[in-house]
């Protein structure tokens, strides 16, 4: 259990963020215990909501003079752990701040509060004919600070780029409370690039209060088409085909068999035929002109790879229609099984059948269910290691499948984590991808920032041999 | 030999190490090292920062000497290490559309390899092609192409670096996704060789675009020149550069130079057209010129060629929406150069991130020429700088970027993280030292 608050400290922070604002009580604490990967669990000492940067800046301050450690949390949907908070350390959450500070069409320009909703920013954005492209599966429900802490990803990333490409300034706060500004577009101010280093630094630098990000103009038209295929290995070839010729198309999703069989037993069945192999969703955007050749260029390419069956969407709800499959397929595994442990890694995109196959293999040899859901275009898996948390001989084999499939993507030429962060739950494959010397220079790093290792402990970086056992 | 390049042939040859008038082409802002040393392989690099960590030596990484006239001056210069001998493409996938190649390799030999698989680097840096990936990777430089795909931070997946103290960090990887720990590769990309000596890169590639298409739309004044390239870049289209250009003197056949707006169009076929028709109606005139292919290419070089021969280069840059204010912000500078001397003064700015580079032939020498200069720009710095811009010195005359620095205030904070960086690659504190504001 958590160490509780002492008097003084709570009523420390209550005088910054008011009463309401410091949740202390282990029932209100139960809501911060875990995040969307919900294999762990942890309840911190206390969550404070502050409302600005200078609420926050006081926050740390206090924090800091008492020595206690700080986790930064935006809405609770990331799925490595990162947002977890062990019984001494208090969480500080963003949900009170969502504000728009400022949107400048004319630069296609925002500044916004760390814990707006991703969805919300495109929506603010669309009567300027504008939208915010990084567009991670949680868009409903995730913030811009979460994403600038785990440099997310998403579907449209394959031909507009993750998180980073989009965040021009950041307002942060360290662990004592200083307050620094990073960047700021329309101004080259030399320098490394501590932007591009804080963006997917996981809430271990410091937290991002203010941000400011790039707008991208609607395109003219977008095109979903669905193929349908009796082989995986059919819908790799057709993704590498379609990938090789001039603009890639805005999205490449594949789901696989089981992930189809899944959706299609659940309340959110899409038409998918059940004996098929994989569903390759495709999607362009663009001017209007040009869409309608990359259609047909795509059929070609999907029928000669051995596409069963090819639909088009000619209208919006078809083309919901067809998303509704991919997007839902996490929703629909959640019905079939009790718990899920979303697995991320990153392949070259050649070698996404030899490595389904043998993430296949894996899943049978552990007697598990694995169905995977992937951006395909960028080699970024999704397997899904389906289970039950109160089965914990059926979990530890869930973890030995997720060990060796980590291991099966780096052999491959891939990594650890595509865009789900290392948090928690990866800091044990650390190793396998980065060397002693690579992982202390991170430490290094992470000292300028936190020297006193204050900001969201016992994340990203595995510890130190010699002090194994200090936290899991 | 003098005896700092007599230890270092020593630890690796003869042949690999020259002293003398031969060192003087690899000046450093003007400073001439002892020795400039070619290693061959990531040992031989660790060997000899570990060797000058031991014995103190100023090094400056570089990898054909292209850009080392460049940008602040560093405290000392006494070895150039030249990845120049380490120039191999170690690995390149079409399928999966990145490319590995060593440090010293040049864009030119990249790009004759790549187009073999129609497949390109989408880069464009100001300098020649002849200058190398790790050069390119190292200061960050990007060129017009940064509007449609980004600069090399965003298309640079992976990077082999030797530290200061001659540790070997292979940073990122060969894939698009990837956040497997913190982002060095981001410190590492644009930090003038303060860290390490980079050996390797690897870079992302993109399919050749069916259409290559610039369109030229010409401007009476550099106002009206500036206020079309925001609007053809407002377009929602999404193109693949919009720049204002103004040739020097002499460069665009009769008379005075007259500004151009360039638009480069990356399409399939069918939306080239519809691209071309947008923007025509949007710039109220059809453009003056219009070329395709290898000229809509030669267009773009002549942009990255720009640089070349000028003795003061200086990036300029406000919110994109404040370029027609920043063109006209410049008429400060006339008294600066010579107008008499070369092409005089040309200038080109990227539209979507409002940055105008000013490239001057050759700063006027009259009297008190100096005190003026650094009055004219300090000045300049200032008023960008209170209205959220800046004005980065890039290439000029030592006695100009010695007065006034070559960037521009960052504050004490991001400075004190700057020295912990340093701190973090390079404890001995011998590399590129100066070249950052500490």
């Amino acid at each position: 259990m958590p160490e509780p608050l002492t008097k003084e400290l709570g009523d420390r922070l209550r005088s910054v963020v008011g009463d309401a604002w410091v949740i202390a009580d282990a029932d209100r604490l139960l809501a911060y215990e875990s995040d969307g990967l919900t294999a762990y669990r942890k309840t911190p000492r206390a969550v404070v909501l502050p409302r600005d940067t200078d609420e926050v800046s006081c926050v740390l301050g206090i924090l800091s003079q008492e020595g206690v450690c700080a986790v930064p949390r935006g809405a609770g949907t990331g799925l490595s752990g990162g947002a977890l908070a062990d019984g001494d350390a208090v969480v500080i959450g963003t949900a009170r701040m969502t504000d728009m500070l400022d949107l400048d069409p004319e630069n296609r320009l925002a500044r916004v509060q760390p814990g707006m909703i991703n969805e919300n920013l495109t929506t603010a954005a669309e009567p300027f004919g504008l939208y915010y492209a990084p567009d991670p599966s949680s868009q409903s429900a995730c913030t811009l600070g979460g994403n600038v802490a785990e440099n997310s990803g998403g579907p449209h990333c394959l031909k507009y780029g993750v998180t980073s490409r989009y965040v021009t300034g950041l307002t942060i706060v360290t662990y004592d409370g200083k307050i620094v500004e990073l960047g700021g577009f329309g101004r080259e101010s030399g320098g490394y690039d501590l932007l591009g280093l804080f963006v997917g630094s996981e809430g271990c630098f410091g937290i991002a209060t203010e941000i400011e990000v790039r707008l991208l103009p609607k395109p003219e038209g977008v095109r979903t088409l669905l193929a349908i295929f009796d082989r995986l290995g059919d819908a790799g070839s057709a993704v590498t085909e379609i990938m090789a010729e001039g603009l890639p198309p805005a999205a490449l999703e594949i789901i696989d068999g089981p992930t189809i069989r899944a959706v299609e037993a659940s309340v959110f069945a899409a038409g998918f035929p059940t004996d098929a192999e994989a569903a390759l969703v495709i999607e362009f955007d663009g001017i209007e002109a040009g869409l309608t050749s990359d259609v047909e260029r795509a059929v070609v390419q999907c029928r000669a790879a051995g596409a069963r069956e090819v639909r088009i969407a000619d209208s919006a709800e078809e083309r919901l229609a067809l998303w509704k499959g991919r997007k839902k397929a996490f929703g629909a595994m959640g019905q079939i099984a009790n718990d899920l442990m979303v697995q991320d890694g990153t392949v070259p995109r050649s070698k996404l059948t030899e490595v389904l196959g043998r993430i296949s293999e894996i899943g049978v040899r552990h007697d598990l269910t694995i169905a995977n859901v992937f951006h395909a275009g960028d080699g970024n898996l999704h397997p899904n290691l389906l289970f039950d948390r109160s089965d914990p001989e059926e979990l530890s084999r869930v973890e030995r499948a997720s060990t060796e499939i980590m291991a099966v993507c780096v052999e491959a030429g891939g990594t650890i984590t595509g865009e789900h962060g290392v948090g928690l739950d990866k800091r044990r494959y650390m190793s396998l991808v980065h060397s002693p010397d690579e992982l202390d220079a991170m430490r290094r790093i992470k000292a300028v920032f936190d020297p006193l290792g204050r900001m969201n402990p016992g994340k990203v970086l595995p510890d130190l041999p010699d002090s194994a056992g200090a936290a899991p | 030999m003098n005896p700092l390049a007599g230890l270092l042939s020593e630890r690796l040859s003869k042949a690999q190490v020259v002293d003398g008038f031969e060192t003087e082409r690899w000046a450093v802002c003007g400073r001439v090292p002892q020795a400039v040393v070619f290693p061959e392989s990531e040992e031989e690099v660790a060997e000899v920062l570990s060797l000058s960590s031991e014995e103190g030596w100023q090094c400056i990484p570089g990898g054909r000497g292209g850009w080392l006239h460049g940008g602040q001056p560093p405290h000392g210069v006494d070895v150039v290490v030249s990845t120049e001998r380490m120039n191999d493409i170690s690995a390149y996938e079409p399928a999966d559309q990145f490319i590995e190649a060593r440090a010293g390799a040049e864009l030119d030999a990249l790009e004759r390899r790549t187009l073999e698989c129609r497949q390109w680097l989408a880069l464009d840096p100001p300098g020649g092609e002849r200058g190398t990936l790790g050069a390119m990777v190292a200061v960050g430089a990007a060129g017009p192409l940064q509007a449609g795909f980004g600069s090399p931070r965003d298309q640079v997946l992976g990077a082999t670096l030797v530290t200061g103290d001659g540790r070997v960090l292979g940073l990122g990887g060969r894939v698009v996704k990837n956040v497997a720990g913190f982002d060095l590769l981001k410190l590492v990309t644009g930090s003038w060789g303060t860290l390490g000596v980079i050996t390797s890169v690897t870079m992302r590639l993109h399919p050749v675009p069916a259409i290559d298409r610039s369109l030229l739309f010409k401007a009476p004044d550099l106002t009206e020149g500036a206020t079309l390239a925001r609007h053809l870049a407002r377009a929602p289209l999404s193109l693949a550069a919009v720049e204002l250009l103004v040739p020097g003197d002499g460069e665009s056949g009769a008379g005075a130079s007259s500004p151009l707006v360039a638009v480069r169009i990356m399409e399939s076929v069918d939306s080239a057209d519809e691209v071309e028709r947008v923007l025509s109606e949007r710039a109220g005139m059809p453009p003056v010129e219009r070329l395709e292919g290898e000229k809509s290419a030669a267009i773009f070089d002549n942009v990255r060629a720009m640089e070349d021969g000028a003795e003061l280069v200086l990036r300029l840059s406000l919110l994109p929406s404040r370029l027609p204010d920043l063109v006209e912000m410049i008429s400060r500078l006339s008294d600066l150069y010579d107008p008499t001397a070369g092409w005089g003064m040309r200038l080109a700015a990227h539209a979507y991130t409002g940055v105008l580079r000013v490239m001057i032939a050759k700063v006027r020498r009259s009297d008190a020429w100096l005190d003026r200069a650094i009055e004219e720009l300090g000045d300049l710095r200032r008023s960008l700088e209170a209205e959220g811009g800046s004005l980065v010195v890039s290439q000029s005359p030592p006695e100009i970027v010695g007065a006034i620095g070559a960037w521009g205030g960052s504050g004490p904070p991001v400075a004190l993280f700057t020295a912990g960086i340093q701190a973090a690659f390079d404890p001995a504190s011998i590399l590129a030292q100066g070249r950052f504001p500490q």
